[in-house]
């Protein structure tokens, strides 16, 4: 199993007026693995993931994806070198059907965007990876349904399947399981461990339970600067980390 | 799944309903001037038709990617001066050139616009289009050596209408000018409704329904919104080029934001996202002014008041009416 660093980070800062949301971290994302990055509310987990994935720009520092200098890249250009996303606050196209959102998805993966005489259905490649991806996902019987449409839990899993139409390297999930019953959760968790066989994973989540179970590492983030980092069972027991969460310390 | 591939696209109507509504609005417009030989009527439906094109090409901004132009009708000015000055002063009898340099020339003025209006979306992106234009306005305005000024640019040659040395008669015979602009406004639609149902328009699309999320499937949002742009500024200058042609003439009023604000009226009135609607809505909105004005000057203040009731009862405008006689499948 291949496991070098597929992605990381070296100094990383992040201001926001007098606040520093990240301040001095250097992490680190590893091929086929899936890394949680945990913490208390307002500790800069979806911080250090908008400036990782260019939603923010770093104020400080450089990010690196496969030994190459990304700092300041659009996120478009990130997305089309396989650094890819969602949202913690579902963001899919909600006029579009289902279908269309992952298609548009793996339309500017494939190519094919100036085409513009031919119908989208001649894009037969990015027509038949669409249907794969939705039927991975148990999308496919809805995949005409106009996306606003769709229960939370299933807008939630269009959203990683949008992220996967990219074909990332690295996957970064802010909150996937956010509001979704028990049963949707344990489902999402396990394609979500499924996911780091063949791809980086990168997991803000806050159901310890599912943290605990199907992470590779964990990196505890405080008040914007990781306090530890290992393998579940040693952040468990970690003290710093039961202070954090505690609010002593 | 080959069906399956295709009935995505498939939207209440279908395709074959389209195309032959579509040839029995085309046919009943070209008998029209047959039927209706009275020259006044058939002006007025030709500037219905002109209008109609530059609301069309507001509603691939609008209604296709989202953006909101409060003066597009300074594309439909450009277009027209340029075309003016270039039949006046360079070819005064070459049609085909003069429109294609209108679109040429309009295209060279809309790019560094656009590429400054896209760094910005939403309510800021509508507002540079008002900056913009009220300049364009007033370049057409005080220029006057080269605009005319408010006098406006008068005297321009109208020259024939000729196909492959084949001359169908001269721009300035209104029922001339009704089927060239008929046929133009016909091919424009055509294309348009055949790239907005592109891949690239379904780029467009994605960006008018979030434009933050776009740019996380791999959509380069500024370069996109900018072809979008262009590409509505275009049309717009073709449907300059078809005023002028059939006026001789074009003032600045015609790019004032009045102006701006009737076209954008126009496809509210018929329903923006369909590309016909906003033509139907320049026609009605035509039709309006034109029947209101005849009864009292204050002809506007019912214009007014006809917008008002239809943005409350008919939000989604005149293509909304279609929903009326819809069965609901729920």
């Amino acid at each position: 199993m291949n496991q070098s660093v597929i992605l990381h980070t070296e100094d990383l800062h992040r201001r926001f007026g007098g606040v520093l949301a990240t301040n001095a971290v250097n992490i680190e994302f590893r091929e086929n693995r899936l890394k949680s990055i945990i913490g208390p509310n307002g500790a800069g987990k979806t911080t250090l993931i908008n400036v990782i994935t260019g939603r923010l720009p770093a104020s400080s520092g450089a990010i690196l994806f496969q030994d190459r200098d990304i700092t300041s890249q659009p996120a478009h250009r990130l997305t089309a070198l396989g650094i890819c996303r969602t949202f913690q606050i579902t963001s899919i196209f909600m006029g579009l059907t289902v279908f269309e959102n992952v298609r548009i998805s793996k339309q500017m993966q494939r190519g094919g965007s100036f085409r513009i005489f031919s119908t989208k259905g001649s894009l037969k490649k990015v027509n038949a990876e669409t249907w794969e991806i939705l039927e991975r996902l148990d999308l496919k019987d809805k995949a005409h349904v106009p996306s606003s449409n769709l229960a939370h839990g299933d807008q939630r899993l269009l959203e990683v399947a949008m992220a996967l139409a990219s074909e990332p390297k690295i996957l970064f999930l802010d909150e996937p399981t956010a509001g979704m019953s028990p049963a949707e959760t344990e489902h999402i968790a396990q394609m979500i461990k499924g996911l780091s066989e063949n791809i980086s994973v990168a997991l803000v989540e806050h159901d310890m339970d599912v943290v605990m179970t199907i992470s590779d590492e964990i990196t505890v983030l405080h008040q914007g600067t990781i306090i530890a980092e290992g393998p579940p069972e040693e952040i468990q027991k970690n003290q710093m980390v039961k202070e954090a969460y505690l609010g002593g310390g | 799944m080959e069906e399956m591939n295709d009935a995505h696209m498939k939207k209440p109507g279908g395709f074959v309903f389209r195309l032959v509504a579509l040839v029995v609005v085309v046919a009943c417009l070209a008998l029209f001037p047959f039927v209706i030989t009275n020259r006044f009527y058939i002006s007025l439906l030709n500037e219905m038709m002109i209008y109609g094109l530059l609301a069309m090409s507001l509603d691939v901004l609008l209604g296709y990617t989202g953006l909101l132009s409060f003066m597009h009708n300074a594309y439909l000015g450009i277009g027209a001066y340029i075309v003016g000055l270039f039949l006046i002063h360079i070819a005064p009898s070459s049609i085909w050139l003069a429109l294609l340099v209108g679109v040429v020339g309009t295209t060279v003025i809309a790019v560094p616009v656009g590429w400054v209006q896209v760094r910005t979306g939403g309510l800021a992106f509508a507002l540079l289009t008002l900056a913009f234009g009220m300049m364009f306005f007033t370049v057409a305005w005080k220029w006057y050596d080269l605009t005319g000024g408010d006098d406006g640019l008068m005297g321009v040659p109208q020259p024939d209408v000729q196909l492959g040395g084949w001359v169908l008669g001269n721009s300035g015979d209104p029922t001339v000018m009704y089927f060239l602009t008929l046929a133009v406004l016909l091919i424009c639609l055509v294309v348009t409704w055949r790239i907005i149902h592109s891949p690239f328009g379904s780029v467009l699309e994605a960006i008018r329904e979030n434009e933050d999320r776009a740019a996380f499937v791999g959509i380069n949002v500024r370069k996109y919104k900018l072809l979008g742009w262009t590409f509505a500024c275009m049309l717009a200058s073709i449907s300059g080029g078809l005023y002028i042609l059939y006026r001789g003439y074009i003032g600045p009023t015609s790019m004032h934001a009045f102006a701006g604000a009737a076209v954008l009226m126009m496809v509210l009135l018929g329903g923006m996202g369909t590309l016909w609607g906003p033509i139907v809505g320049a026609g009605i909105f035509i039709l309006m002014q034109d029947y209101i004005s005849t009864m009292t000057e204050h002809w506007e203040l019912f214009v007014g008041l006809v917008v008002i009731l239809l943005v409350l009862f008919m939000p989604r405008g005149f293509v909304g009416l279609s929903d009326l006689f819809r069965f609901r499948k729920e």
